[in-house]
């Protein structure tokens, strides 16, 4: 099976991709529009700078060629919700072509390419006869990414694009509801032609068409029928694709240069523009440049990227195993209440690291004052709560060693340890300060 | 005549010449510095924009184009919309939805096209200005045929906001008049960048006034226009060296393939332009509204668009169709690229390239009326090339034939440097004994 995925996001600028008109939530149906976003004769495009920005960062983010030119095209088709009967996108030239995308950092996923579009208006179809277009979303900008076919399952679809909407979020910073903003085309061939499933919104729904199209083109493979290319949609209620219309091939849009916008030199600005890295990339990089295993750099960067910088910190003025300790102990143990608190500078508990690797305060100390920084509490209030609760837990992996040689294979064997201790401290303790010490003190024997 | 009474007269002089499709009610010009008339593809708000077409009729724009913006806040008064052939589909504004507009030199012959309506406004108002718009030779033909100064800046140098497209990337507005100073003084003002049209922006300053030094003749310049045309340019090619400027004549091999690349080209875009006209936004609706919406498009665009803009729609589509793309759209574009090097390095030697306009005089509506649609294509075959490059130029009055009709010749110069065409035509007005039609208001 083979599935291929164009996925629109909605850039998050301000104004449209051609006009000044907002991209906010308008009060009703066509309020924010004007005569370019309405396709008015002689009114033109101009373009949204910050929109082929948005588009270059997500280009790197993929690894893509990006250019030093880049132009637009004309897509001619004639739909009511389509203003102009042609839609403003790229052909021949886009922003981005060529990249490779990691799923979970290990399967390569070809992206064909990324390019820059605008969005059509909203068709609300009232009865039989008659519809109603709404046009304030005619001209939103959108970045249409497209996969080669090499995901093969629906559940890997899904997580593909979990992952890719995590990254966009962070590199772009698109809302938090940006799953909302996210639209997909699916492509699937079990055999060797193959469907498209057009516009599914949300993750779910795309594992649940793909899976749908799955059986569907099985059971009529293995019925001896024939798969016809066509296009579908997917009914969100009843969880079943529709054809919609059926194509021998691609449908030809007659493109042409779009003459009033030019030709586009961006070679200085994706020199000049730098992406942050993704969490998925830092998550690989942490783990191969310091040695430390995926799953708990993962926890690192997936708790707070401010946390995984700090341990990058704490590796350069120690060493990677000391920093790893102490960034999985006390410093993750803390880190919560600390963002809490707005968080900040963080000097101080790079400070106490090292002091405890020049042997000028031991690892209870400098535990303790790590947490009373990290929690702003006094240094008093938790060498009280804490000592009793290291030496118990102590105690009990001095006579139970193989809890830690269970604990690498399974992190779930520190459970034992914290029952132990429950039981023991009979509530006088918090349970997230139990788990903490266990974790912290387990991690230091490992 | 003062300009009030123009105003007045203006209604029964247009049934007579057709020069115009819309005229303001006014007839007092007020605080007015000059009257001045846009073609009828410029939006404007307080009047019906239809670019010569039925398929636009009673539209009413709601916003200026950015060349009537700045003639108005200039002091200038909009008198009304020139008439065209239908979207600039034309050669003699024969195509027009809205009658056809009159030779003033003879009104069994044609204006020109497409800006025809402005170039006879030109001739018969004294003292008028008339904006137009030039595609493939929209501005020099009309000028040509009805006796009268008419320049095409560089592609840019106006802003095309407001402008009804026909080829956006062929598309110039300029100016008509009878006076050459009126073309650099109401150029100036319709010029800059405009951040409404992106293709205005990045523009050098108007190109300084220089005195026109040489001129460069292509060798093939007279092949296939009329005896008349020929005499003439060679009695202006005279009175130029007379004045001054040196003539010389130079190889332009690659000109003659303008034509079949500016047709494929502009079909192309004005194949995606017209896709709006659909009976559902602006101008026109109606129809049986519960066809399809592809049927009612269909149906909508057959009886509204023109026979010239359907021949026109289908054979953009067919050259930019998977298969055809790189036969025709892109082969044209890369010979645009090769007439615009030619340009240059010619141009680099001299001031300004000099052909005649137009290959013959205005012909009679009987005889347009039997030429087929290749044969009337031809007739932009000199002033296509210079349309199809971006390069600035005008066309001044050189002659008349013997019943008459006038005659212009063509000026163009390099991209940007309009001030050498400013002063050629300017200095050439000196030199030269126009004659005025007899109709004059």
């Amino acid at each position: 099976m083979k599935i291929g995925l164009e996925v629109h996001v909605q850039l998050p600028t301000k104004s449209k991709l051609f006009c000044p008109c907002p991209t906010t939530d308008a009060p009703a149906p066509n309020t924010h529009v004007c005569p370019v976003c309405l396709g008015f004769p002689g009114a033109r495009p101009m373009m949204n700078g910050k929109a082929i920005e948005y588009g270059i960062l997500l280009a790197k983010m993929l690894g893509c060629t990006v250019r030093d030119t880049t132009w637009f095209a004309r897509k001619i088709y004639f739909y009511p919700d389509n203003v102009k009967n042609f839609q403003i996108t790229q052909y021949d030239r886009p922003l981005g072509e060529k990249g490779m995308y990691y799923l979970n950092g290990k399967k390569p996923i070809r992206i064909t390419r990324i390019h820059i579009e605008e969005d059509p208006g909203k068709i609300k179809r009232v009865g039989d006869l008659s519809s109603l277009i709404d046009y304030n979303r005619s001209g939103i900008p959108l970045a249409e990414i497209v996969t080669e076919p090499d995901l093969s399952t629906p559940a890997e679809a899904r997580e593909f694009l979990g992952q890719l909407i995590r990254d966009i979020r962070h590199t772009i910073d698109i809302p938090d509801d940006g799953e909302r903003s996210i639209r997909c085309d699916c492509n699937i061939s079990v055999g060797i032609e193959r469907c498209e499933v057009k516009n599914v919104t949300g993750l779910k729904n795309v594992e649940r068409a793909l899976t749908y199209e799955l059986v569907r083109q099985t059971k009529l493979l293995k019925a001896g029928g024939k798969v016809v290319r066509e296009t579908r949609r997917f009914d969100e209620e009843r969880g079943v694709t529709i054809s919609v219309r059926k194509k021998e091939l691609e449908a030809d849009y007659g493109y042409i240069d779009e003459p009033d916008l030019g030709i586009f030199n961006v070679k200085e600005l994706a020199e000049r523009l730098k992406i942050k890295e993704s969490p998925q990339n830092m998550t690989l990089r942490i783990s191969k440049e310091y040695g430390i295993d995926e799953r708990t750099a993962k926890q690192f960067v997936s708790t707070s990227v401010e946390l995984a910088h700090l341990f990058e910190e704490l590796a350069a003025a120690t060493d990677a195993e000391t920093a790893r300790m102490w960034t999985s102990g006390a410093v993750s143990a803390g880190w919560k209440a600390f963002e809490a608190r707005g968080g900040g500078d963080t000097a101080e508990v790079i400070s106490l690291v090292g002091k405890f690797r020049a042997g000028e305060i031991t690892d209870t100390e400098c535990n303790i004052r790590i947490r009373a920084f990290l929690t702003g509490t006094d240094t008093d209030e938790v060498r009280s709560g804490s000592s009793d609760l290291d030496s118990m837990i102590g105690e009990y992996l001095d006579v139970n060693p193989s809890v830690i040689e269970d604990y690498r294979k399974n992190e779930k064997a520190a459970n034992r340890v914290i029952g132990h201790v429950m039981k023991q401290t009979g509530g006088a303790c918090s349970s997230a300060d139990i788990v903490d010490a266990t974790k912290r003190l387990i991690e230091e024997r490992l | 005549m003062s300009a009030t009474s123009i105003l007045s007269s203006l209604s029964k002089i247009n049934e007579k010449y057709q020069m115009f499709r819309t005229i303001t009610s006014d007839t007092e010009v007020g605080e007015a510095k000059f009257l001045f008339s846009a073609k009828d593809n410029l939006t404007s708000k307080d009047m019906e924009t239809c670019s010569g077409s039925k398929i636009l009729e009673g539209y009413r724009p709601p916003f200026d184009a950015t060349s009537i913006a700045r003639m108005r806040e200039a002091g200038g008064m909009l008198v009304g919309k020139t008439n065209m052939d239908e979207f600039g589909f034309g050669t003699f504004s024969t195509n027009s939805a809205f009658g056809v507009p009159r030779n003033p030199y003879g009104p069994e012959r044609s204006c020109g096209g497409s800006s025809g309506g402005a170039a006879c406004a030109a001739a018969v108002m004294e003292g008028h200005v008339a904006i137009g718009v030039s595609t493939g030779g929209s501005i020099c033909c009309p000028a040509s045929f009805c006796g009268v100064y008419g320049m095409v800046p560089t592609y840019g140098r106006v802003s095309r906001y407001g402008l009804l497209d026909y080829g956006n990337s062929l598309d110039k507005i300029g100016i008509i008049s009878a006076k050459a100073s009126d073309l650099g003084k109401y150029i100036g003002i319709m010029a800059g960048s405009d951040p409404k049209d992106p293709t205005s922006c990045m523009q050098p300053d108007m190109g300084a006034r220089r005195k026109l030094k040489s001129v460069a003749v292509p060798k093939d310049a007279t092949e296939g226009v009329s005896e008349d045309v020929r005499t003439a340019f060679i009695n202006g090619l005279e009175t130029l060296k007379s004045m001054g400027v040196d003539v010389a004549t130079v190889e332009m091999p690659s000109l003659k393939y303008a034509i079949p690349a500016y047709y494929v080209i502009a079909t192309s875009e004005a194949s995606t332009n017209l896709a709006r006209y659909c009976g559902m936004r602006y101008g026109h609706q109606e129809g049986d509204l519960s066809l399809k919406f592809d049927d009612y498009f269909t149906s909508f665009r057959s009886q509204y668009f023109g026979q010239e803009a359907k021949r026109r729609i289908l054979l953009g589509t067919f050259t930019r169709m998977v298969g055809f793309r790189d036969r025709y759209y892109s082969k044209a574009r890369m010979v645009r690229q090769s007439i615009i090097e030619e340009y240059r390095s010619v141009l680099g030697e001299c001031d300004a390239v000099l052909t005649p306009t137009m290959p013959f005089v205005s012909p009679k509506f009987s005889d347009i009326s039997k030429m087929t649609p290749l044969e009337s294509y031809k007739a932009d075959i000199l002033t296509g090339p210079p349309n199809i490059a971006g390069m600035p130029h005008a066309s001044v009055p050189c002659g008349y034939d013997r019943d008459g009709m006038p005659i212009g010749m063509q000026f163009v110069a390099d991209q940007w440097d309009e001030g050498v065409l400013f002063s050629a035509a300017e200095e050439w007005e000196k030199n030269f004994e126009s004659v005025r039609p007899e109709v004059s208001i």
